[in-house]
């Protein structure tokens, strides 16, 4: 082990897309950061902004949520809930002057591995570059 | 209960061990409370592997169990029934995935190792959290509703109807034949002399497996293949307001279409000039045997202009050709020195017979004339010009009457309908199917069928026809004595910590949640909740729990990614 920082990165996957391109990405041997831990819910939908701000307070470096592409949601429309939880999530994060970039929403199919490969490379890179949420240390619950 | 879990790391043959440090897995894991027993195996999917497991929850009397192996979505199942077989709960069972998302993923092995350890143990921590859930099964509801009593909805339902198979007809207005039931005749090739609309509804009348609803609509339904509820409301004169509740197996929406407006574009001059009529209108004097004029004079000539609002719309409506066909022949048969001009933008003649048709009214005299469209229908004395424009030449002709053939549009509810049930609608605004080709009638809604011109123009043969691809469908899946398993992992509302507030109705695409009035919280509906746990989120009270993905058993696996 090395003294670089390494972060912690939670991923909330839902099932039927996101999940199974994670999956494919594993069969596919793409090379994915060992920092994230993946979360499986049923449905983007599932993702509780609650769990995002619990993680980022419970000290997460940074939070993914992931789900199928608009019109793609296995139960119609929950990703459409999930898009209006990230705005608002925004806006929580903007009020309270917390670091917006340490949050994001993605959407990825089933099959679309490389991008799964491709984003989360790019947002743990981006991570380690803020840093440390320095927010674990300044809230107490 | 004593708390006894099992956790099974799988080698997946090489898979898992090249990556993957075993031995320290287990020496970490043993080290937890309420871990009784950590074992390796090296193919637990395989008949041994199963035997296996199934021996060992049952020698060490386990009462929880972890699966470090594939993805849930490889074993999950496969696992869960081992669990039941060694007679478990299958849902105190829980898959960690430490192939597909650790071990091919990470390369390095200490990383794959140590993320691996932290899955596992939240797969641990989680499952301590696990309810006993129980799979319900419920017998399939094979009845059907049928949305809609015009001929579509009048063939879907008789070639439904029978014996095991109870047929819920709705019809907005107070009786069936929808636009069918209103045409003086059909076209003779199909064959005028046969009541087809009235013999069907006679058919329908005396079938006592359908049940048909006039002055009805349907106000609310929920659910899936096999398990619908719908609330119908009647809207007659005794009965107004009275709602029902029924169930069914599957719907069909075969609210068909409605005529453009011809207000709707002042140039037509319809309702302003006297003796410029619609098509319907043209065939109730047909229908009456009563061609006249305002003044109850015979018309000398008439005008039968086509295509009206199909550059509005950008579609043509297909059958309004053959109508004119039907019209001109008909004023040519009846009243003898009649001057019959057809006015249209390009003849629609598609089928095999149309030809023939056309060319017997070229022969009775009728004249056509093409046009790119009408500029003005005004009145002049005693005459009405229509003006139109030729390849930019304009030109009028000067007739008696003028009969418009409307297109054909979306009927008024159709996009509340849509709302109702989650379902898509073309550009022009009809419903849409699933696929034209490779799912014709079929909805993104399992359960939910479309038919006839509520998909679009078309003549009465494709509207029946297409009833009968829907009855095909039905009939293939709602099979007497099949069973539904409704979704477990469903959601609940908490009575004591429901304020009521009804936030997560809206929220709910399935209409699973409803408000209970009298105790002033709302309800999930198991039996039509999906589990997607959209509302759960959505409750400013926390009152919503969603099974399988609890708050606590997700708050596990974040503490152990975060510790
Ligand atoms: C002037 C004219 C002449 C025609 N001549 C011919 C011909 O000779 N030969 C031919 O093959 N075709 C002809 N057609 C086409 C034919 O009318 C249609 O193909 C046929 O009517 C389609 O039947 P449908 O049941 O799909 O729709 P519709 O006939 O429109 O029936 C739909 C029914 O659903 C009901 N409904 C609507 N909304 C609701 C709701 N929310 N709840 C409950 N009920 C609802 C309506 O009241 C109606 O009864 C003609 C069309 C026109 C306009
Ligand atoms: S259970 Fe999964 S991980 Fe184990 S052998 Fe079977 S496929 Fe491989
Ligand atoms: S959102 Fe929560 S509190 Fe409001 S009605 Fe629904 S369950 Fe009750
Ligand atoms: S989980 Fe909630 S939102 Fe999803 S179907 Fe069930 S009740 Fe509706
Ligand atoms: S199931 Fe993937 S976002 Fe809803």
């Amino acid at each position: 082990m090395n003294d670089k920082f390494t972060p912690n990165i939670i991923g909330f996957l839902c099932n039927w897309c996101s999940y199974t391109g994670a999956d494919l990405a594993g069969t596919s041997r793409m090379k994915i950061p060992p920092s994230l831990k993946t979360i499986r819910v049923m449905c983007s939908g599932r993702i509780d902004p609650l769990f995002v701000l619990e993680s980022f307070i419970k000290g997460a470096d940074g939070v993914m949520m992931m789900g199928c592409h608009p019109g793609d949601c296995h139960y119609q429309k929950g990703n459409y809930n999930a898009r209006r939880r990230y705005v608002m999530l925004n806006s929580i994060f903007d009020t309270l002057g917390l670091e917006k970039k340490r949050i994001g929403l993605w959407w990825v199919s089933a099959s679309e591995a490389t991008r799964f490969a491709k984003v989360t490379n790019e947002y743990t890179k981006e991570i380690e570059k803020l840093g440390p949420n320095p927010t674990s240390k300044e809230i107490f619950l | 209960m004593n708390k006894k879990i099992g956790v099974y790391v799988c080698e997946c043959g090489p898979n898992i061990p090249e990556r993957i440090d075993i031995d320290k897995v287990i020496e970490e894991l043993s080290s937890m409370g309420e871990v009784k027993t950590v074992k390796r195996y090296s193919l637990l999917c395989s008949n041994d592997g199963k035997k296996f497991l199934k021996e060992d929850i049952e020698k060490e009397e386990l009462t929880h169990v972890v699966v470090a192996a594939c993805s849930p979505k490889e074993h999950e199942n496969t696992f869960m029934k081992v669990c039941e077989e060694a007679g478990m709960n299958p849902y105190l069972f829980q898959m960690v995935n430490i192939r597909e998302q650790c071990a091919w993923m990470i390369p390095d092995k200490e990383e794959a190792t140590s993320k691996a350890i932290k899955y596992i143990k939240a797969g641990v921590h989680r499952v301590l959290f696990h309810d006993p859930l129980k799979q319900k099964e419920l017998e399939i509801n094979v009845d059907v509703l049928v949305i809609g009593g015009g001929i579509s909805g009048i063939e879907a339902s008789l070639s439904l109807a029978g014996p095991n198979r109870k047929i819920h007809l709705v019809e907005k207005t107070d009786s069936l034949g929808g636009m069918a039931g209103k045409l003086s005749q059909i076209l003779p090739h199909q064959g005028s002399k046969i009541k087809l609309v009235k013999e069907k509804i006679e058919q329908v009348e005396n079938n006592e497996n359908i049940h048909v609803y006039t002055s009805s609509d349907v106000k609310e339904v929920r659910g899936f293949l096999g398990n619908f509820e719908a609330v119908v409301k009647s809207n007659q004169e005794n009965k107004e307001g009275i709602e029902e509740e029924i169930k069914v197996g599957a719907v069909v929406l075969a609210t068909g279409f409605e005529m453009f407006d011809l207000k709707e574009n002042p140039v037509y001059g319809y309702g302003e000039i006297e003796n410029v009529v619609s098509a319907l209108e043209f065939e109730e004097m047909i229908h009456s045997e009563k061609i006249e004029l305002k003044n109850g004079k015979k018309p000398k000539s008439v005008a039968l202009v086509h295509c009206a609002g199909r550059k509005e719309k950008g579609y043509c409506s297909k059958v309004c050709c053959l109508y004119t066909l039907k019209f001109a022949h008909y004023l040519k048969d009846n009243l003898p020195d009649v001057d019959v001009k057809e006015l249209y933008m390009d003849l629609c003649l598609p089928h095999k017979q149309d030809q023939s048709y056309f060319d017997q009214a070229k022969e009775k005299g009728v004249e056509f004339i093409r046009m790119d469209e009408v500029e003005k229908i005004k009145k002049s004395g005693d005459k009405i010009e229509v003006e139109y424009r030729n390849n930019d030449k304009a030109d009028k002709v000067s007739v008696d009457m003028v009969v418009i053939a409307p297109a054909m549009v979306p009927s008024q509810d159709t996009s509340h309908l849509a709302e109702l049930l989650n379902l898509p609608l073309d550009k022009s605004g009809f419903f849409k199917e699933l696929h034209e080709m490779l799912d014709p009638v079929a909805t993104p809604m399992e359960g939910v069928y479309i038919t006839g011109c509520a998909l679009g123009p078309r003549n009465i043969p494709e509207s029946m026809t297409q009833s009968h691809a829907t009855s095909g469908k039905i009939l293939s899946s709602l099979i007497p004595g099949r069973k539904v398993k409704p979704e477990v992992k469903v959601s609940e509302i908490k009575e004591d910590l429901c304020t009521g507030c009804q936030t997560c109705l809206s929220v709910c695409f399935y209409g699973a949640i409803s408000y209970d009035p009298f105790k002033g919280v709302s309800v999930v509906n198991e039996a039509i909740c999906r589990g997607c746990g959209s509302c759960v989120g959505s409750c400013p009270s926390g009152a919503i729990r969603s099974k399988h993905f609890t708050y606590y058993q997700l708050y596990q696996e974040v503490m152990e990614a975060l510790r």
